[in-house]
């Protein structure tokens, strides 16, 4: 693994611990330790993004960084990255990756077919593979497509100049190529220095979208594609779709005349929005905000549902464990927990709960589950699961503690709530026994099963199905629409939350996929509930 | 019945002050004469109860046929007194009304005819309350139904005894007469009951023991208007013990515990409350509560909002004093920010019903467990392999389908709102408009909020022995008015269960008369009574405690920090061991050590 390599990652990493730089930073640990050496003797790369970062960090953008992101929060993932774990797990991305073209995109000259040469993609002869990828996703993202049609008469967003900085993938393109068919014309980068689908900005190029990113780019290559993508003479966009606030921060820096254009901004990361609150708590945010984040439909797909399925997809292409039985403890009831509570119980598991919320115990407690102190039952469990977003859950001291075979994962927050620096010890073997899973050998021959170093589970070992990221795009492509087409004075230069009826039409959206079919209200059901027939259904505070 | 009809007409009315002994002037309709008649059969129906439960079953069975003619449901006649009874009809239903109902059935309509007097408490009543909200039970009532669940509630009901307690002169053994109840020489029977409860209720005995030393409510005057039951009883000692002085009186004329307020009077508390009361008696209670020589309540604990409304309208100075309201149910808190819109709350106000705690008890756990102790206890039917629709899948939804599908039954689900729905396909639930499914399913659950759900042309393709029940609102969901054709018969084969008999011989079987299942078929543990108890006791405590500026004259919801309290204190029930922040943790996640844990916006 090379030191550039690393600290570009490393780079990245700290921005988007909790969203995908974890599994970028597996996927080449893992990568190169299938050519070289193992990667648990390589720089330990849970270490490494300390450092990181930014060229043109002033005190206050620090201070932004500085503040823990709320941790309810969870980024999707995109799918082609994890797809690739169906096959092998450790193997790269796009699998285009094994060009030998080392020239750099920024110093070639490409053109598309419509003689279009606004754009900066790695190989634009890959246009047509990226094309079959995108026609793929489209077929699991019925509800952009539904929107598409739906939508297509009116052109909600018939000259709406949106510039975009997301992962960019088969289901971003997706989602791009709907924002297109709504009327507005679109300019994108990538969110994320290592997840580009190169065949996939290469269709996208192909079809007349500007798209300037490709797949490891370097730090300067990551701005130079952000600038190139704002900073033209003739197009000024009029809203801004981020992922980490990057864009919004470079035009926020660079271009701030621009922000007199724009209409709105859409949100999606834990990170940027919490870098919007900043903004607008510092009386700096000069345009209404859209945090698309914490919608309710995003937050229950990201958490309750996605691990439910993600926590045992995991550990049986890790370990082809059996659940029957065995002792689980899982550290942490919120949704993550509570998903993967239930799916563990499913197939028959003996689940036990560790929580510090009393309002969280008692659920657990209603839903079946013994309470405990992570200290009472360390010693009898077969499998420890993190999801917690806190640190050091999992001690070395408990790790010493743990009986021969044990497994332990984190399904929570980044890769803080194993302690695994406290594992690379002398006395300590650790043993590769395949991709993503290490066994830790105590002198006593006690082995500890660790999977994906301590990182995420869900992003190392399992993959994002698609229609979890539809719901993350239908989202996003609701709310351009709401702040495009809100009528003057409703958003004020502050973060909103996207509003109960867009939500609900999100989830609607979905709904044909399940064959669902929604009862309507009579009118005089309606009148009865004083409910609007077509929504929305819940006051703001309903919990769901 | 609708109450969106009624809140329109009301609205003409509602300015006029009309004073507090003087009726709403009724048309000579029906109402008066359904109360008249209620209140006078009710004590024989009371006597005749314990004789022969055959007796007490058809004894209603006559008297709530005769309802739909008795209540002219979308009253054409804009009169006040049937809006009144329409009113409190939803509020009884959100209180403790059905299980009134439930008890003896013959009482069916007369808590709600109850009270009502000010024209303008009407307008308070007049949006529709919540739907989320449902309000629990005291368990003295429902716990009646493990025996026959169309019993009367107290075992000492049965008294001969029919001089009004107003009339009687009592003392308990310290001579203390500050009280009036039905009869002193109950209070051993009631301690035997307050005993039980405590066991059941240890979150408020380990407030005591945590709380007893500092006194957290010394110099506290409580005045407390709910229901008075064995767990209010345990509540109000928990009171005293902290400190507090307290003064009670019953919030439903029907559901107090005689013995229960009788073991309270013998303790020295001043209770002001019999089962049975008159409207009459009943603002007369609240009134001797409240008004009385040297001594001012300085905190306020409500169930309904009408203790709060009298001391509103008689004695306004007293809110000088007083250092807030604490308030329980749907409709009170719906009052309290009516009043708190119009800008006439003055003083803070703490609205415990809708604390994450109580609502998660209230509805999801509670709800998960009576679906199934009321269908076993009505119909003996086996859930395994069949198929099920339940309409509306939000919290009580959540619950019933939880349940269901763990018995192995085949599940739809119906819904309005697309993300509840979305939840429901992700839960493995079908999603259904009920019409697909109604002439295939067994069982329909009806849990909406909402009214006419299940019409009757639902009701005319359900296959035979369908089961229909509401686990909802009110009794809205089914239309069982309009089962009430002379082509259908009815026949009663068991309490609270009804045949209804087409032409062809179809059976379907409804239960509760469409009431709610889970109040009249079923009991509310005693645990959850406890959650509620404790929220209102750590609300008061909170109220008292809080520094000048904290609260200002708004309505609050109970901070986190006291929610996650009352759900620490019932951890122990579950031998749950909750796992403590290191310092180093809680610096990493930036909270306190201590709580709260979370955001306000968490959905937990």
């Amino acid at each position: 693994m090379s030191e550039s390599s690393c600290d570009a990652r490393a780079s990245k990493e700290v921005k988007e611990s909790e969203n995908v730089a974890e599994k970028f930073s597996s996927m080449s640990a893992s990568r190169s330790g299938g050519d070289e050496l193992p990667p648990a003797f390589s720089a330990v790369p849970a270490h490494k993004p300390v450092k990181k970062q930014i060229q043109f960090v002033t005190s206050e953008d620090k201070q932004e960084f500085s503040k823990f992101p709320t941790k309810a929060g969870r980024r999707s993932l995109s799918r082609s990255i994890s797809q690739s774990s169906t096959d092998s797990y450790s193997s790269a991305a796009s699998y285009t990756d094994s060009s030998d073209d080392e020239t750099s995109p920024r110093d070639k000259t490409q053109i598309n077919s419509k003689g279009s040469s606004d754009f900066c993609v790695k190989n634009i002869k890959q246009a047509e593979f990226g094309r079959r990828e995108i026609e793929i996703a489209e077929q699991d993202m019925s509800a952009l497509i539904s929107l598409r049609k739906r939508a297509q008469g009116e052109k909600p967003l018939a000259g709406a100049k949106i510039v975009g900085c997301t992962h960019i993938t088969a289901q971003t393109a997706v989602l791009i190529e709907t924002l297109v068919a709504l009327g507005a014309q679109c300019r994108w980068t990538a969110c994320n220095i290592y997840s580009t689908q190169n065949e996939v900005a290469a269709a996208l190029s192909e079809a007349g979208v500007a798209v300037f990113a490709w797949k490891g780019e370097s730090e300067a290559d990551f701005w130079w594609c952000i600038d190139r993508c704002v900073g033209t003479e003739a197009w000024q966009p009029n809203m801004i779709l981020d992922d980490g606030g990057d864009l919004t921060h470079w035009v926020y820096k660079k271009y701030p005349n621009v922000f007199k254009k724009i209409r709105g901004i859409v949100e999606e990361s834990v990170t940027g929005v919490h870098r919007l609150y900043q903004l607008s708590k510092a009386g700096k945010l000069c345009v209404p905000a859209m945090n698309v984040n914490d919608s309710v439909t995003k937050q229950k797909f990201d958490n309750l549902y996605c691990c439910r399925e993600s926590i045992l997809d995991g550990l049986k292409r890790t370990t082809d464990m059996m659940f029957g039985g065995k002792q689980v403890v899982v550290c942490g009831y919120g949704e993550v927990g509570k998903g993967c509570c239930s799916a563990l119980k499913a197939l028959g598991a003996i689940v036990c709960v560790t929580e510090i919320d009393p309002i969280c115990a008692l659920q657990a407690c209603m839903d079946g589950f013994r309470v405990v102190k992570l200290n009472e039952v360390i010693r009898q469990v077969d499998m420890i699961i993190t999801c917690t977003g806190n640190k050091n859950v999992v001690t070395r001291e408990q790790l010493d503690r743990v009986k021969n075979g044990c497994i332990v994962c984190n399904m929570g927050h980044s890769n803080t709530e194993i302690d695994v620096a406290s594992l690379r010890t002398p006395e300590l073997t650790w043993e590769r026994v395949r991709s993503q899973v290490d066994h830790v050998i105590w002198p006593d021959g006690k082995r500890v099963v660790l999977l994906a170093e301590g990182r995420l589970l869900n992003l190392s070992c399992s993959t994002v199905p698609t229609f979890v990221l539809s719901i993350t795009a239908t989202t996003q492509a609701l709310a351009l629409i709401e702040l495009y087409n809100a009528p003057e004075g409703r958003y004020k230069q502050d973060v909103y939350l996207l509003p109960k009826k867009m939500d609900e039409y999100v989830a609607s959206l979905h709904l044909p996929t399940f064959d669902a079919h929604l009862t309507e209200l009579s009118d005089e059901q309606a009148k009865y509930l004083g409910l609007n027939k077509n929504g929305p259904f819940k006051p703001n505070y309903y919990r769901y």
